[in-house]
């Protein structure tokens, strides 16, 4: 079984309000998944309806391959997950908080607390109650409770919220390490490309609670176009110059004086010599390279699917 | 089961529920008395101290403020759990709401039942202990009176354990409203007041059996529409 999650039509409305609408989402096995869309977008709705915290109005969630309903929700005993941000009783210790969830999920383990706690270097804080603790502190504590039971599904959102640089570095380290040397599948969600990018194989794009498209981060990779963009006040002449002069092919006026060259087989200090002889007034001429950011906004422009 | 009760016992905080628990008890026990001597001693129409049977008349409707301890769990376990969101927690887990729902409701009728009999046998022993001293009431307790106390403490704990359910649908679930709770157990602890006030004679057995009825039906309706209601 290679799926872990397979959702068809998923669809959440509150209130005659379309939450998220027709969510057909894979998630594959020992992948990291990354959920992407603006704030509002509808990730954390499907992140909750997989997690079983809220009931879907209409569709389907398979997880591990059987369906996951209110009466049949055994699959969660294999999902960790932080939702919003982490949540615990506050009034109680960061110890009797994990050995309560590790109750529920019928695992005994005490060993596996500390080894957990250690992985977060969570060091010393056995008895001190979590109302006392950091929001970084908490984040972590979350992890060690999303990851406690060894679990071979982890859902996080918005996994990086609230930490500090360096407690970014770790959570990222975390992931990876997790997700490589035991082979958890991750479901992670962000509204921050460079996070989403840094962590995920695959993305799932969300706008307006649709999912407008499902791409592996690689194939992205291989659309990334390189380009240079110039800026001149002289756009007719200078398209003519690197038409006729430079035999420059790919050429595409982005506004009325903007110019980008796609056809990269002359370089920038080329083009300058060539349109600065030609008497063309350069404002700005510069390498660029299109990142996921572009293709993000492209996507969620277009609404349409990349080939 | 079980274990979910005791899961939700160990999420509570328990030194404030303790605390809470002692202050009831506290007050509650000594009320029987304080009514005898004090309230009740010049009105001639009511005579609680003519006999340990009536005295036992006056307190089953003192242990109704136990009520407000059911309130109090009903915000604890319910309430507090939605707004904290730590609800939520519990949704995850591969439990259906159902049967947590199912959990904490036990959870409650057991506390308030519990603290309502061990009220019922400290207001009991109180009330003797400061009989003999203070000679409240007239005459000695018999065993037919020991018997009848021991009784009614056991199907009145149970009856006060049920009718503290009649908010938890409407104000616990749906509403999670601490306040519209706490008043609904301050009415229902002086219903029987109210309907003496507007000169309404109710046979008080079955005013309790009809009330006790309403807190049944409250936890149906909690448990049943829990997943239509109880989304956080």
């Amino acid at each position: 079984m290679n799926e872990v999650i397979r959702t068809h039509e998923l669809t959440k409305t509150v209130k005659g309000k379309t939450i998220t609408s027709n969510v057909n989402l894979t998630v594959k096995k020992g992948e990291t998944y990354g959920l992407l869309g603006p704030n509002g977008a509808g990730k954390t709705t499907i992140m909750k309806m997989l997690t079983g915290l809220i009931i879907p109005t209409s569709g389907e969630i398979m997880l591990f391959g059987k369906k996951l309903t209110e009466s049949a929700k055994d699959g969660l005993k294999r999902v960790g997950s932080i939702i919003e941000y982490p949540i615990f009783f506050e009034h109680l210790t960061a110890m009797e908080n994990l050995r309560i969830h590790c109750e529920y999920l019928g695992f005994y383990d005490r060993k596996a607390i500390s080894q957990a706690l250690d992985m977060v270097n969570l060091h010393g804080i056995d008895d001190k109650k979590v109302k006392d603790f950091s929001l970084g502190m908490k984040q972590r504590l979350g992890i060690v409770r999303a990851m406690i039971t060894k679990p071979e599904l982890i859902v996080l959102d918005e996994p990086t919220n609230g930490l500090d640089p360096i407690g970014i570095k770790d959570m990222r380290e975390l992931i990876r390490m997790l997700n490589k040397e035991y082979g958890i599948t991750f479901l992670l969600s962000s509204h921050i490309l460079g996070e989403i990018e840094q962590m995920a194989d695959r993305i799932g794009m969300i706008q307006q609670g649709k999912l407008v498209n499902e791409v592996a981060l690689a194939d992205i990779q291989k659309l990334r176009t390189d380009y240079i963009e110039l800026v001149t006040s002289n756009v007719q002449k200078t398209v003519y110059l690197l038409e006729h002069d430079l035999q420059i092919s790919n050429i595409k006026i982005v506004k009325d004086t903007r110019i980008r060259i796609y056809d990269m087989k002359r370089s920038t200090s080329d083009i300058s010599k060539t349109l600065i002889s030609n008497d063309i007034e350069i404002e700005e001429i510069q390498k660029h390279t299109s990142t996921l950011e572009d293709y993000f906004y492209h996507q969620i422009q277009g609404g349409g699917k990349v080939g | 089961m079980a274990k979910l009760i005791e899961l939700e016992w160990r999420k509570l905080d328990q030194k404030k529920v303790i605390g809470e628990v002692i202050v009831y008890w506290v007050i509650i026990m000594f009320l029987p008395t304080f009514f005898i001597k004090v309230i009740f001693a010049d009105m001639a129409f009511v005579d609680f101290s003519k006999s340990y049977a009536n005295a036992l008349e006056l307190m089953l409707p003192i242990q109704m403020g136990l009520l407000l301890f059911g309130a109090s769990m009903i915000n604890h376990v319910f309430i507090e759990e939605y707004k904290n969101k730590t609800m939520s927690l519990s949704f995850g887990y591969p439990i259906s709401r159902k049967k947590l729902v199912m959990a904490k409701v036990c959870f409650i009728f057991l506390a308030v039942f519990l603290c309502t009999l061990v009220s019922f046998v400290l207001s009991g022993i109180t009330t003797y202990v400061i009989d003999q001293i203070f000679d409240v009431i007239h005459g000695q307790p018999t065993l037919e009176d020991f018997m009848a106390f021991t009784v009614r403490s056991i199907v009145h704990s149970v009856v006060v354990a049920l009718i503290s359910f009649v908010p938890l649908f409407l104000f616990g679930i749906w509403k999670r409203a601490v306040i519209p709770t706490v008043i609904c157990a301050v009415f229902l602890a002086q219903f029987s007041n109210f309907t003496g006030l507007l000169h309404i004679t109710l046979n008080t057995d079955m005013l309790y059996g009809v009330l006790s009825l309403i807190g049944v039906a409250s936890v149906y309706l909690s448990v049943a529409k829990v997943n239509q209601v109880g989304d956080i």
